[in-house]
């Protein structure tokens, strides 16, 4: 926030530098008998300016007198220390100030120093007060990033993993250090209230101020990862044009590391120029999916790295065509997709929240206690309040929709009517489910000779297409289907050999594809970027990336 | 010609609207989600009629029994679009689907 800065000079007189109006209590008072009076003029001029940099309630709160010491004694990478009464500050800071050009503004490196310096220390003095205690609220804790865990029994985790497109990697610190930091950048950084906005409106509602006035670049981006290449990498949402959240629960299948299913979390996102409501429920082509999944460079998912944490977890943001196609035809697994009961604003939350796990999260996976359940279960509780306290918390994808419904938040009503429940998308079963009964259409048409579909799909794909040729119209798109998993089926199971043939143990010896080999390695590359998406913006800037960032990512 | 004029061309063919063959090719320009998108891309208005396919495939082999939500959303997007979309009939349209 900007506040009209007041004149320079401040009266000889007045020692105190007083914060904002008569009855501010806040006395900032230098406490070095030793100071030049050139020094002790710019001690003044300095302390006032911090002083009318601290909201009132703030200033109010500390209500007493506190010494501010240039100390030369801290170590240089140390700017302040906020002991019980006394303010101490590096003695650097001083010198920088002082040498500063008469012209210099508020962005100037000097003055944004000293300035930050004392602000940070000031907030551990206010976060200390009653009418403080930040670092203890759940609320910006889990705003910050210390999230609470399902197996601990609603314990934090001891750190903070929100690491990414930090603007002070100190922050991550202790959450103490998290206020601090953060309210220096609350106060001198015009730019906060767009790129950490929920902070910025926790701290603004924390002490009163109103809304900034500063305008943000619009909506939300996330970086997109989809098998498509006609995408464009950058998808932005806008909040306006979500209808509703789905908790999207892909059912599990004999495979050890999908027995349990997968949670992820469906935006039912409008077709442009349709009115929010439920007519987007079919605009399919635009719905995306969050999902947590562990980013696995290996080939081999290893159960061991899996339980302790050796994988990334990332939240891949997907065009819901794409999941659709990858679990109902390519793993053939059903996927139900549960309405979430959310306020419009909850929603407006949630993707908030979304946005800023996107760029600044990196956790680890781990199979039991931070697994997709887990970090679904987090980005629900973080990002909308009211679920925080629903006791929602579980270890497994069935789980969490067991409570969500208990909760009266999920509605599975929905599911009931089997026929219509396809029809609307609020489920989408496993292509085999229909095999046999298209194999039998074909059957009977035609009086092929097997009687299992996996018999007909058996057939090398020579046998099968005289059959294509003869088959009437039913017949020939039961057929048609059949084909298609046909060739997924050998799709997948190429796809599988050249990942064995390429990245697979014995990958160092195949000389003669080394070609190959970096290819698909610049492609692993590519795609553990799209997982990070920090890394395509580096020292740009913090949080969530704003109008000449996004421009780069085009 | 992209592959939804070609349904556009089918359609018209089959239910022999001249009105229909001075109708849009559907390229809105429109991004992926939300207000902006890089550059020419496919849209997902057009994606959805090829999205469908295995639904379509679903619903004319079990003569109109499945009808799954990517054939019902490509339904809604071709009679939003085409005129002659409008006046055909579900399983006119999913054969139609299938024959791209």
């Amino acid at each position: 926030m900007n506040r009209a800065r007041r004149a320079r000079a401040w009266p000889a007189l007045c020692l105190w530098a007083l914060a904002g109006s008569a009855q501010a209590a806040l006395q900032l008072e230098p406490g070095d008998e030793s100071l030049t009076p050139p020094e002790a003029a710019a001690t003044r001029e300095f302390l006032a300016e911090v002083a009318e940099r601290l909201p009132d309630a703030w200033a109010q709160a500390l209500d007493r007198r506190i010494e501010v010491e240039w100390r030369g004694d801290l170590p240089a990478k140390v700017h302040g220390r906020a002991t019980t009464r006394r303010l101490l500050l590096n003695r650097a800071l001083l010198d920088d100030w002082m040498a500063r050009p008469p012209s210099a503004g508020a962005q100037d490196p000097a003055t944004r120093a000293a300035l930050a310096a004392a602000i940070h220390e000031l907030a551990h003095f206010y976060d200390r007060t009653p009418q403080g205690r930040l670092s203890g609220d759940p609320r910006l804790l889990d705003l910050a990033g210390w999230q609470v865990s399902p197996m601990r029994f609603g314990l934090r985790a001891g750190r903070n993993d929100f690491s990414d497109r930090s603007p002070d990697r100190y922050e991550l610190e202790s959450p103490s250090e998290f206020v601090a930091v953060n309210l220096e950048w609350f106060l001198l950084d015009p730019g906060y209230a767009c790129r950490r906005p929920a902070l910025y409106r926790y701290f603004a509602a924390e002490f009163g101020i109103p809304p900034p006035r500063a305008t943000c670049a619009p909506g939300h981006v996330y970086v997109q990862v989809g098998s498509d290449a006609s995408l464009p990498p950058m998808l932005q949402l806008d909040t306006e044009r979500v209808y509703e959240v789905d908790y999207l629960f892909a059912e599990g299948n004999e495979r050890p590391m999908s027995r349990w299913g997968h949670s992820m979390l469906r935006l039912v996102v409008c077709a442009p120029g349709r009115a929010r409501g439920p007519d987007c429920r079919l605009d399919l082509p635009y719905h995306q999916v969050l999902s947590f999944r562990a980013f696995i460079d290996d080939v081999q998912i290893s159960s061991w790295r899996g339980l302790t944490g050796s994988y990334p977890s990332r939240l891949y943001v997907l065009p819901l065509d794409q999941v659709i196609e990858e679990y109902t035809k390519i793993e053939l697994r059903g996927l139900q997709s549960i309405p979430l009961r959310l306020e419009p604003a909850e929603i407006a939350a949630l993707l908030e929240r979304t946005a800023q796990l996107h760029w600044s999260y990196d956790g680890r996976y781990y199979f039991l206690s931070n697994n997709c359940a887990v970090e679904t279960f987090k980005l629900l509780h973080d990002g909308v309040p009211r679920l925080a306290g629903q006791g929602l918390a579980s270890m497994t994808p069935t789980g969490l929709l067991r409570n969500l419904e208990q909760a009266g938040i999920a509605d599975r009503t929905v599911l009931e009517d089997h026929d219509e429940a396809l029809r609307r998308g609020y489920y989408f079963e496993a292509l085999s489910t229909r095999y046999q009964e298209m194999f039998d259409v074909a059957r009977q048409s035609l009086d092929l000779p097997q009687a299992r579909v996996q018999e007909w799909l058996d057939l090398d794909p020579r046998d099968r297409e005289p059959w294509l040729e003869r088959a009437d119209l039913r017949a020939s798109a039961a057929l048609l289907l059949l084909e298609q998993a046909a060739l997924r089926r050998q799709q997948l199971l190429s796809r599988d050999e050249i990942k064995r043939r390429f990245f697979g143990h014995d990958a160092d010896r195949r000389a003669d594809g080394a070609e190959a080999v970096v290819a698909l390695q610049y492609v692993r590359r590519l795609e553990s970027y799209l997982g990070r998406p920090a890394t395509l913006l580096p020292d740009t800037g913090y949080g969530q990336p704003q109008v000449k960032e996004r421009e780069a990512l085009m | 010609m992209n592959r939804l004029t070609l349904t556009c061309a089918l359609l018209a063919c089959a239910f022999a609207t001249p009105a229909f063959a001075a109708g849009s090719t559907g390229g809105t320009t429109a991004g992926a989600v939300g207000t902006s998108a890089s550059s020419k891309t496919t849209t997902p208005g057009d994606k959805v009629v090829l999205q469908a396919r295995d639904d379509a495939a679903s619903f004319v082999a079990s003569d109109g029994r499945i009808r799954g939500a990517q054939l019902e959303s490509a339904l809604r997007h071709l009679r939003e679009r085409y005129a002659v979309a409008q006046h055909a009939s579900d399983m006119q349209l999913a054969q139609a689907i299938l024959a791209l």
